[in-house]
């Protein structure tokens, strides 16, 4: 009888996680990618995505058009640096508007800078090209960006700055952009309602600060979802709201490239926890919401894709409120950026000079 | 031979005792000016931490690191001695002071400007990070020193 039970029980977990499970394919979309780094979907086959090199791609109906898309500005193309995030205007249909990050190089200097422009895409060109944020004050290191961006429900323009490594303090005081989120209307004019707009001595553009280097940033269900790289572990999904310190450096769950500490401390009063980080790190690279049902299980999940060792993290959540944490597509190495696409498919960027874009798709 | 070996080996261990409380202390003074509540006790265990960490936890061992550099710099320091009529103290006090700098000066240029000890970020740090180096090479050449 005791066996029947067992037999019964290990019978029942097994609908149980096939149920849970999701039977999916690849297929590739492109291939021989210079480093993409983040996608932008226009539609189920019109997809746009940077590469870390300093092309702005174009799929157009499903193929890769060979020639790069014209009018985007010089790029630092170095360390960490290089043309980084997209984002389409929420109307883009309409105006064809998007928005680009990526690492400035100051003229003449050792320095460069996080940078977003607006612009106009014209056939295959950018046009109407216009400086929206430039990251103050420059840093001499090519390293920790952010240079993730997302929509607000009331058409502001997040953008995630990183700290820049060597600046690391500067999270914690708000009269410069190291480890901010920024939010901005888009035509880089500074909302009214920002939170410390009054405050003298802070710069009106700060959202939040306290961050490392934010690397994911998604919009969904009312909440600002934010990922960020931690150094030797830590690496933190947090809820992002107006005006809060998360932190960083003073409170941190990792430790530094040396082996020294950052911190001996993991929280304060004031500065707010992730809700969930990782010990030792993932690398957290893009984000997305799915908000699909095709595939069914996953829906309401944040999907991370993460660089180290290289897969995408589904993370159940409620609301604010981690569940738990599923392990998927692990055999295509490093994955910098995953989007979902309007028919539920998603698409993912593997990182590298020999890059690729590939959909993830339900099995035939 | 066998005591020359062992004051260079306390030399090489001194500068890394020393580079790692920089860093630890760099670390925790900006931390207890954002009114973090850091204690003496905090501090000695910030330290050992660090000490094993940036000894075995970290990308790079320090203590390797060091003695490459020191070592280095000994030799060149000793066969610049056959020529130059030098006290030992100050010439093994340069040759390590010059072994901290071009760690901390070099180490960026591999990693796109990052200052890895974190306490080499400001020029203060620098600064205070190549006069560790000096003690010790000090340390090693007025041994030398003594023992002739």
């Amino acid at each position: 009888m005791k066996n029947l039970k067992l037999y019964l029980f290990f019978i029942f977990s097994s609908i149980c996680f096939n149920l849970a499970s999701e039977d999916f394919e690849y297929e590739v979309i492109a291939e021989e990618l210079s480093s993409p780094w983040a996608i932008a979907m226009i539609d189920n086959n019109n997809i746009l995505f940077t590469e870390l090199s300093g092309q702005l791609r174009r799929i157009k109906d499903g193929v890769l058009v060979q020639e790069s898309v014209s009018g985007v500005p010089e790029v630092l193309f170095a360390g960490q640096g290089g043309l980084s995030g997209i984002i389409l205007d929420p109307n883009f249909k309409d105006n064809n508007r998007l928005f680009i990050a990526f690492s400035s190089p100051d003229e003449g200097k050792a320095t460069n800078t996080l940078e977003v422009i607006s612009a106009i895409l014209d056939q295959n060109s950018l046009i109407n090209v216009n400086t929206i944020f430039k990251a103050s004050p420059s840093r001499r290191t090519a390293a920790h960006y952010g240079a993730r961006m997302a929509f607000l429900d009331d058409g502001t323009l997040l953008i995630t700055s990183g700290d820049g490594f060597n600046y690391r303090e500067d999270a914690q005081n708000l009269d410069n952009h190291f480890g901010k989120v920024i939010r901005l209307n888009i035509d880089g004019s500074i909302p009214s309602d920002n939170p410390f707009i009054n405050q003298e001595g802070a710069l009106p553009e700060i959202y939040s600060f306290g961050h490392r280097n934010p690397q994911g940033i998604v919009v969904a269900n009312g909440f600002i979802y934010e990922n960020e790289h931690g150094p030797m572990g830590g690496d933190e999904l947090n809820i992002v709201e107006a005006a809060k310190n998360y932190g960083w450096p003073a409170i941190t769950y990792g430790k530094d490239y040396s082996g020294a500490m950052i911190s001996p401390f993991t929280e304060k009063d004031g500065m707010e926890q992730p809700i969930k980080y990782w010990v030792p790190s993932i690398a957290p690279s893009g984000m997305t919401f799915y908000d699909k049902d095709l595939f069914s299980s996953w829906t309401g999940s944040i999907l991370i894709s993460a660089l180290v060792p290289g897969d995408v993290r589904r993370l159940v959540m409620n609301n604010s409120e981690f569940i738990e944490e599923e392990t998927l597509f692990s055999d295509l190495g490093r994955i910098r950026d995953i989007v979902t696409s309007p028919n539920g498919s998603l698409v993912l960027a593997t990182d590298g000079p020999n890059g690729k874009l590939i959909r993830v798709k339900p099995k035939q | 031979m066998l005591k020359k070996s062992l004051y260079l080996i306390i030399s090489i261990l001194l500068a890394t005792v020393l580079v790692v409380l920089q860093t630890t202390l760099s670390n925790l003074m900006w931390l207890s000016s954002v009114d973090m509540p850091v204690t003496i006790g905090l501090t000695f265990n910030t330290f050992f931490g660090d000490l094993i960490g940036m000894n075995s936890g970290g990308a790079i061992p320090l203590v390797g690191l060091v003695a490459l550099g020191m070592l280095l710099a000994y030799l060149v320091a000793k066969i610049l001695l056959i020529w130059i009529n030098a006290k030992k103290s100050y010439a093994y006090g340069l040759a390590g002071a010059a072994a901290i700098l071009a760690i901390v000066l070099l180490m960026p240029l591999a990693f796109y400007n990052l200052d890895l000890i974190a306490g080499a970020r400001t020029a203060l740090g620098k600064t205070i990070l190549i006069l560790c180096g000096f003690l010790s090479g000090y340390y090693f050449g007025s041994k030398l020193e003594g023992k002739e």
